[in-house]
């Protein structure tokens, strides 16, 4: 019995910290998008983002560290603690220190490098803290995250760009089906908003414009009048379980991770393959390793960023994969924006939603679908779908990551309450 | 301050301004206060920031292998030894 089960699920995201809240502005159109302060550090630098809400380092980090502490760890902190609370285990009690293991990705902790930069630059050498590199860099969410639950097995963090989150939960998969874990922590925490990040995307041209007296209407996947993500933060974290062993402890499952796909388009650092080429063979990979065909998936939650080349290459690498009756389909970062690589991982948790629900969430601002995004879109309103079977999430990174990921009913004898 | 190290209010409110700006509470810190587990609780990067602001501020260093010492000392000794150090280097830091 291979079986791995999602036990626990904790998020930091700009729509909420819950699954309860998370799940409800998905459904109502609850947007997280809105306008930067006047005169913050990003006013100028974008005209929206979605910002996630405050938390205290002081909340999650002893005084002297969560002084210099990039806001990623903070958020990686918050959303580790409360999924293992979610599954209800404390390690050491419900699972050998040895046999848990944390794969917590992102970009690291950047905004803290930049604040350092421009301190160096104003005070020379003196102005830079000791404190800097376990503050910002992008292994240390994985590791202050064990250091905090005594988590003593394997752990690493994964630099796949806006598939590292999705990634994280295919590699723990693959350490619980191996034998060498009982339990995995994997998710992923990026804090992009900050004035250099922004710069660098509003400068490619990647960023949503236009749009800063309707900042709700920002990011709208699949929908003819996108221009652009909307830049977002946040965190999401699973906890994966091999199903024996929660149901040796009593535990109950949301899903059961089915399968993964990861390929990579070999085309462009940061274009998607405009067929959606390696996306396609992705998604089949996913397929295969669930022992599924495409006609077994009754919800794909898209990648769906609202780029005018992503969205499109996406919806016709589904239409490669599944043919003429595409499963119904929807893009959340319409309402969440894009949180980079966490947004994989919060994904798959609606994904799951869904399923357990049997209620799709719809694609918010999906008002006049694109001709070139030809997909059986759910728009305006949740759709009902009480009997879906099994689940997509897709994510796809700059770099050509294509990471897909499959979700079905739990395989834990007990079934969790959504 | 009960033992009388002898150092110098500037000294001192250096010492407890740096651990307030560094986040460690300093309430019922005094002279006789560990600088280590046992009392403010420096651990090696914050001694290494003390370390750095005494060079910032004095103009004077504490090598590597004093940093060590340092977590051993209490606030008064490490006020005293900081004190022996800049009159040792008059024309440093001002």
């Amino acid at each position: 019995m291979k079986d791995v089960v999602v036990s626990g699920m904790g998020m930091v995201t700009p729509v909420g910290c819950s699954a309860g809240e998370v799940w409800g502005a998905m459904c109502e159109g609850r947007s997280g998008i809105g306008r930067p302060e006047a005169g913050s550090l990003l006013d100028g630098s974008v005209e929206v983002a979605a910002f996630g809400p405050a938390i205290e380092p002081e909340s999650v980090l002893s005084g002297p560290e969560a002084r210099v502490v990039d806001r990623y760890i903070v958020m990686a902190l918050r959303a580790a603690a409360d999924a293992l609370a979610d599954a209800g285990i404390e390690v050491g009690r419900d699972v050998d220190p040895y046999r848990i293991g944390v794969i917590l990705s992102g970009t690291g902790g950047l905004a803290t490098l930049e604040a350092q930069v421009v301190t160096r630059t104003q005070r020379g050498r003196l102005g830079v803290s000791p404190y800097l590199l376990p503050g910002m860099l992008p292994n240390m969410g994985a590791a202050r995250v064990a250091i905090r639950h005594g988590i003593r097995g394997y752990s690493s963090s994964i630099a796949t760009a806006c598939a590292a989150g999705a990634q994280s939960v295919g590699e723990g998969l693959r350490l619980l089906r191996a034998g060498e874990a009982d339990v995995v922590v994997a998710g992923c925490s990026e804090a992009p908003l900050f004035p250099t990040l922004a710069d660098t995307f509003g400068n490619a041209r990647a960023l949503a414009r236009g749009w800063a007296d309707d900042p709700t209407g920002a990011s709208r996947p699949f929908d003819r009048r996108r221009n652009g993500l909307v830049l977002g933060e946040g965190a999401g974290v699973l906890v994966l379980e091999r199903a024996e062993h929660a149901d040796a402890r009593g535990a109950a499952g949301y899903a059961s991770v089915l399968g993964w796909g990861a390929t990579n388009d070999a085309h462009h650092p940061t274009t998607p393959h405009p067929e959606g080429e390696g996306a396609a063979a992705c998604m089949r990979l996913a397929l295969a390793d669930a022992g599924l065909e495409p006609a077994d998936i009754g919800y794909v939650n898209a990648h769906g960023t609202s780029t005018k080349i992503g969205d499109r290459a996406e919806a016709l690498a589904i239409r490669r994969v599944f043919g003429p009756d595409t499963p119904p389909v929807s893009g959340t970062k319409a309402v969440t924006g894009h949180m980079l690589g966490a947004s994989g991982v919060v994904e798959s948790a609606v994904a799951v939603l869904a399923l357990r629900r049997g209620l799709l969430p719809p694609t918010y601002n999906l008002d006049d679908p694109d001709p070139a995004c030809d997909l059986d879109h759910i728009r305006k309103s949740p759709r009902p779908a009480p009997h879906i079977g099994q689940v997509m999430s897709n994510s796809f990174g700059f770099g050509g990551h294509n990471v897909s990921l499959v979700y079905g009913l739990p395989g834990t004898r007990l079934s969790r309450a959504v | 301050m009960s033992t009388g190290t002898g150092i110098t209010d500037e000294i001192r409110a250096f010492v407890l301004g740096s651990l307030t700006e560094m986040n460690y509470s300093v309430a019922g810190v005094d002279d006789d206060t560990p600088l280590g587990p046992a009392g403010v609780d420096l651990e090696s990067l914050s001694l290494a920031e003390l370390g750095i602001r005494v060079e910032e501020r004095f103009g004077v260093m504490f090598e590597e292998d004093e940093a060590e010492l340092l977590g051993t000392m209490t606030v008064g000794e490490f006020g005293a030894a900081l004190a022996a150090r800049i009159a040792a280097a008059p024309a440093a830091g001002q």
